[in-house]
């Protein structure tokens, strides 16, 4: 269908536990189907180190919630959800991906991470794009397990302030 | 028509050349030391769309999937071995999901999937 880039110009994100609230603005971004049945693809993950002075090992994940967040769900500050091309019709049912949620927080699951995104945000920078469309991480539906993946900073290491963006696909 | 699985290989870099990078004993490695560049092929193994960075240095057979042809991942591997070669892919349980989403019936846990 159409492509879209979720990004987020500056953010430090909050090492967290698997299976353990992301608290609000403390991660990047999640992608939630817009619906029961709805499928998205992940195409390409990246993420900036803007770490000013020291070295921030940041130990980023890219997996699914083993809980789905629930309520309103807003973007963060410096957080856009943008068409890749101008000429996209928005969908009745349109993917969520903000990073505060005003019911239930998402819990990264403990057996379902899909990416290890590490890099020391002091100067470095993470980049992974799949090449076709089969190699896609895929997001189905909108329930537990495999119908939300996050992106959140796992323990360890002192993350430091990151830029990031996604591009995904809802079909 | 001829086709090769390199095809489908994705692209992974992780760029510490003006970074002190990360230790061996944060990420297991020295390829993302200090100064240096790392690119690699990658592969989404298709039973559990864990994203697989190829270790070119590997010797030992890579994990593959003659009925889904397909590369997959150690863990899988190893449970396609143990059950005599069963292939069921994650986009087919997926599917078999959102088909029972959409019929309304109620389908728990997904333990094909968090059990691996």
């Amino acid at each position: 269908m159409a492509r879209r880039i979720v990004s987020v110009t500056t953010q430090t994100p909050t090492a967290t536990a698997d299976t353990t609230n992301l608290v609000d603005a403390t991660y990047p971004f999640l992608l939630k189907g817009g619906s029961s049945t709805q499928i998205n693809r992940i195409h390409e993950v990246s993420i900036s180190g803007q770490a000013a002075s020291s070295s921030s090992p940041t130990f980023m994940v890219l997996a699914f919630d083993s809980t789905v967040a629930t309520g309103t769900n807003t973007n963060g500050t410096g957080q856009t959800d943008a068409p890749m091309d101008s000429s996209t019709a928005a969908l009745s049912a349109a993917a969520i991906t903000g990073n505060s949620n005003a019911t239930t927080k998402p819990q990264r699951a403990a057996t379902l991470h899909l990416m290890n995104c590490s890099l020391n945000a002091f100067g470095g920078v993470y980049f992974w794009r799949a090449n076709k469309v089969d190699e896609c991480v895929g997001v189905y539906g909108n329930t537990a397990n495999i119908g939300e993946v996050s992106l959140s900073a796992f323990t360890g290491g002192t993350p430091g302030a990151c830029g990031f963006h996604m591009v995904y696909e809802s079909l | 028509m001829v086709f090769s699985k390199r095809e489908l290989e994705g692209y992974l870099m992780i760029d510490h050349r003006d970074s002190p990078g990360l230790t061996r004993e944060q990420v297991g490695t020295d390829a993302l030391g200090p100064g240096k560049l790392y690119e690699s092929a990658t592969f989404t193994c298709s039973h559990c769309q864990t994203v697989v960075v190829i270790n070119p240095r590997r010797t030992r057979e890579r994990g593959y999937c003659p009925k889904c042809d397909h590369y997959i991942c150690d863990a899988c591997e190893a449970k396609r071995v143990q059950s005599g070669g069963a292939c069921r892919t994650f986009r087919q349980m997926a599917e078999e999901f959102l088909e029972a989403q959409d019929k309304g019936k109620v389908l728990l846990p997904w333990h094909d999937v968090s059990s691996r």
